[in-house]
């Protein structure tokens, strides 16, 4: 009894200050995305403070992955980024694999890919060293972020919630990005916050 | 579509540089029986011969990765249940970690035939079975596989070889957890408390938690793992399910599987859904904070000790002799001081002697020294004889201390040992209130869990402190009168009860004898303090004195002999389970069993083996298994090889074995027993002695 008591009392007393001082690798949905500066296949220097106001959408890729073969052969993660632009919003496709790893691109081979795919990103990140990914604690390729106008992470999760790699499972799919991207664009809270993201791990 | 996929992946594999590869995992069908019967159920594994450095995943696959599956396509009637997999390995990728298998796994599935199936036909079972195949680039593959299936009358041939790849897959498989589970999370660490005193003890040689389900634990973190305090606690970072307040209050429950190896190099897995909530465990990373907080809660929880039955009396008592004394402030002050030190010192040296033991590897928590049936004895004489002096039979002169209301004057001494009395007879009071909180102290740091002793003492001395350094405070008392005599025999009376209660326990933990010996004691005290009390008084000689000091030593033989008595009894009250009955092994019972041709179950156990007490917990301690065997007329030997014995180790090389556990089924008139698997269910045993439902 004593026990529960003091842990009970100890635990409502100090589990906010504790937290408080808590450092996640993996951001908190609800709570201001993680600051980055990266470079992009122009060579230009990239802060995620540049989009300050708009929605930005992060998107982990590497092109040798049969998940994001799934969606790029398909043309449903184009399709994504079209909904996406067309709310104003800026989406950013980020390369975190290690160079000499699989899906590692030199910025030539990237705007190659791009032109290739017919993909539709605002800009394409390289991102070799794993910086950005660790910061955001991304697991898979694809493993999308999106980012509020307000700088607050409201969606972390898969592209959608059929976690396979046939692309027959994509017409039944719920698009859990294109979701949030509504929710976001009407002022709604993002009624699918978080979903377990799903795919090839990221070669850092 | 999926086709068509793994086609672009052949083509691409041909293009690219692994071009001279073959598909990086053997498939393959693989029955457990040759045939099956009408009605019966054949299970198939789908066999995976997979390329080194390679893996395929678990239910759960972790980190990325993707869970082998099956569709079934069946002849109409035959129906295919879920698709089972073994525990899985973690895999660490990089910072990531995936949980899944190498070189060679095997995933069940049990094919239920229906009694119209005709012996003699065949059954074509078709698997379109899909996996992620990875080192640490992935590839989907997939394979189209087809079985024969005979229907067949009477019990199919085992497929024999494949007889051990089942049997190794099967000891993978999980089992329902028989002990609660529950998880707290602080301070960035999710710490999940398993109530299995049997696994806490055992000297595990490895504890790994797997998530069922993604978020609640960050896959790729350390686990640490503590099983002091009787129960399996692992902690380890948690997940973005539960990184925020909010989140943590409406955590759902955490569904996860719990693999251990024992001392005895088996390992099992158990699946549990541990519970959230505020009785959580002590999380691994607590802070300074709560050391302060829980200081607190030991000095207000020694105050509460002062009201507790076995305390108040004495304290009441002491207070009083205070307020009939008055006057010398200085003395009292000194006398508080003392009392003080003693009731701390006292909970400083039982902390202390537990920590030692701890450390010795005694699996021992706090109230220990309750466990020892001569210091309940002793304790239970104590409060009698401290209930006896109250009712006034004698008075304490001198010596250790002073109980009365009549202080003679002893002093500093005589006050530091009323302390060391008060601390004692506090303890079993302490024990059944506090052995949690007490506990959970103990699994701290030594200087901290001393401390928190120290605050103990520190609380229960307190009110009597405050009264000797404040006059004022004494002031207060009411005036002694001849009502302080009337008051004194009433509290008489608590201390009766907390001997009484004393006795139950000792009747409980070491059975009758012991208690009638306890009682024995009790009366030959009561007499020697009689005389004693005679002999104070002046009313009787020397004689009373020698009398008083020949029943003394009585007592003192009463308490020695009592927990010798203990053994028996306590066996026996280990004994009452809703299990069925079970006698003692020996080769001669066995042997007479057999040649009446009577059915026997054979358990072959050990107090120290983890796996035979999980397999008793869960499959032979059922009502049902106790009412099957009784109907049958199964006579149930148990050889406990807990400490050596050459007959059961004969048995056991008999069999091929080197260790326990081993089951061994006679059915009525056989003397061939079928050995069962070392990992029980009730309803393996039960399957045993009911040979009609083989197959089914």
């Amino acid at each position: 009894m004593l026990r529960n008591l003091t842990l009970a009392v100890a635990v409502a007393a100090f589990a906010p200050a504790v937290f408080a001082e808590s450092v996640f690798a993996a951001p908190v949905v609800g709570e201001l995305a993680p600051a980055f500066t990266g470079t992009d296949v122009n060579g230009k220097t990239v802060h995620l403070a540049d989009y300050a106001g708009k929605t930005v959408v992060l998107e982990w890729t590497n092109d040798q992955c049969p998940y994001v073969r799934k969606h790029y052969g398909s043309g449903n993660m184009q399709k994504t980024q079209e909904a996406a632009a067309a709310d104003g919003a800026v989406w950013l496709t980020i390369v975190s694999s290690a160079e000499g790893k699989q899906g590692y691109v030199t910025p030539d081979q990237a705007k190659a890919l791009t032109a290739d795919r017919g993909a539709k990103p605002s800009d394409v990140i390289l991102d070799p060293s794993g910086a950005i990914g660790l910061t955001y604690g991304a697991q898979t390729t694809p493993h999308i972020f999106v980012i509020a106008g307000d700088g607050r992470l409201v969606y972390a999760g898969g592209i959608d919630d059929k976690a396979t790699a046939d692309p027959a499972d994509i017409p039944s799919a719920k698009n859990l990005v294109i979701a949030a991207l509504e929710d976001v664009k009407a002022g709604r809270p993002v009624q699918t916050p978080e979903s377990e993201p799903y795919g090839c791990s990221i070669k850092y | 579509m999926r086709k068509a996929l793994s086609l672009i992946a052949a083509v691409l594999a041909l293009a690219g540089p692994a071009a001279a590869q073959e598909a990086n995992v053997k498939a393959s069908l693989v029955p457990e029986t040759l045939g099956v019967q009408p009605g019966g159920t054949v299970t198939v594994a789908l066999r995976f011969d997979i390329r080194e450095h390679w893996h395929t995943y678990w239910s759960y696959p972790g980190d990325s990765g993707e869970a082998t599956a099956v569709t079934w396509t069946l002849p109409e009637g035959v129906t295919a249940g879920p698709l089972q997999f073994p525990y899985p390995e973690r895999i660490d990728v990089g910072p990531l970690t995936n949980f899944g298998y190498e070189n060679t796994v095997l995933h069940l599935t049990d094919i239920k035939v229906p009694a119209t199936a005709t012996p003699g036909s065949t059954l074509s079972v078709k698997a379109d079975a899909v996996w992620l195949v990875c080192a640490e680039i992935c590839i989907p593959e997939e394979a189209d596989l087809a079985l024969d299936i005979p229907v067949v009358e009477g019990a199919p041939p085992v497929n024999e070889a494949a007889k051990a790849d089942f049997a190794a897959t099967r000891a993978k498989f999980e089992r329902p957890s028989p002990w609660p589970a529950r998880f707290a999370v602080a301070d960035g660490q999710l710490t999940v408390a398993v109530d299995a005193p049997e696994l806490a003890k055992a000297g595990l040689t490895s504890a790994v938690l797997f998530p069922k389900s993604g978020g609640f634990i960050k896959n790729a973190g350390s686990q640490t793992v503590d099983t002091s305090n009787g129960e399996l606690r692992i902690a380890t970072e948690v997940g973005r399910r539960l990184n925020t307040p909010e989140k943590i209050a409406a955590a759902p429950p955490f569904p996860a599987l719990l693999v251990v190896t024992g001392a005895d190099g088996q390992t099992q897995a158990f699946a549990f859904e541990a519970k959230p909530g505020a009785a959580a465990a002590q999380p691994a990373g607590e802070g300074a904070l709560s050391i302060w907080m829980a200081l607190g809660f030991a000095f207000l929880g020694g105050l509460i000790l002062n009201l507790m039955p076995c305390v108040f009396p004495v304290l009441s008592m002491k207070a009083l002799a205070l307020a009939q004394k008055g006057g010398d402030v200085r003395k009292a002050r000194l006398g508080g001081l003392a009392y003080t030190a003693g009731v701390i010192l006292s909970f400083v040296a039982l902390a202390a002697a537990m920590l030692v033991l701890r450390g010795a590897g005694e699996a021992i928590a706090w109230g220990f020294q309750l466990q020892m049936p001569a210091v309940i004895v002793g304790l239970s004489l104590l409060f009698f004889a401290i209930g006896l002096n109250l009712m006034g039979v004698f008075e304490v002169g001198s010596g250790l201390q002073n109980l009365g209301a009549r202080d003679t004057g002893n002093g500093v001494t005589g006050a530091f040992f009323t302390g060391v009395l008060a601390a004692v007879v506090a303890t079993p009071c302490t024990a059944p209130f506090m052995a949690g909180a007490v506990g959970a102290a103990i699994t701290q740091p030594a200087p901290i869990a001393i401390a928190i002793f120290a605050a103990l003492g520190l609380g229960m001395a307190a009110p009597y402190l405050a009264l000797t350094l404040s006059p004022a405070l004494v002031r207060r008392l009411p005036r002694p009168g001849a009502w302080m005599v009337r008051l004194k025999q009433v509290l008489a009376f608590p201390m009766f009860g907390s001997a009484a209660w004393l006795l139950w326990v000792l009747s409980v933990q070491a059975g009758a004898t012991a208690l009638a010996a306890a009682l024995a004691a009790s009366v030959l005290a009561a007499f020697a303090l009689w005389l004693w009390g005679l002999a104070q008084r002046g009313e009787a000689g020397t004689l009373a004195r020698g009398a008083a000091v020949l029943a003394a030593a009585a007592v003192v033989a009463a308490v020695v002999l009592a927990p010798h008595t203990a053994t028996t009894a306590s066996a026996a009250v280990g004994a009452e389970t809703s299990g069925p009955k079970s006698e003692a092994y020996s080769a001669a019972r066995l042997e007479s069993l057999l040649s009446e041709g009577k059915p026997v179950f054979v358990n072959l156990t050990a107090a120290w083996c983890v796996t035979c007490l999980v397999n008793e917990e869960v499959a032979l301690s059922g009502q049902t298994l106790a009412k099957e065997f009784e109907r049958q007329g199964v006579v149930y030997l148990k050889g406990d090889w807990t400490n050596r014995d050459a007959a059961i180790t004969a048995l056991l090389e008999h069999h091929g074995r080197a260790g326990v556990p081993l089951y061994l089924v006679y059915p009525a008139g056989s003397r061939t027993p079928t050995i069962l698997p070392q990992i029980l269910t009730e309803t393996i045993v039960l399957d045993a002695f009911a040979p009609a439902r083989v197959g089914s």
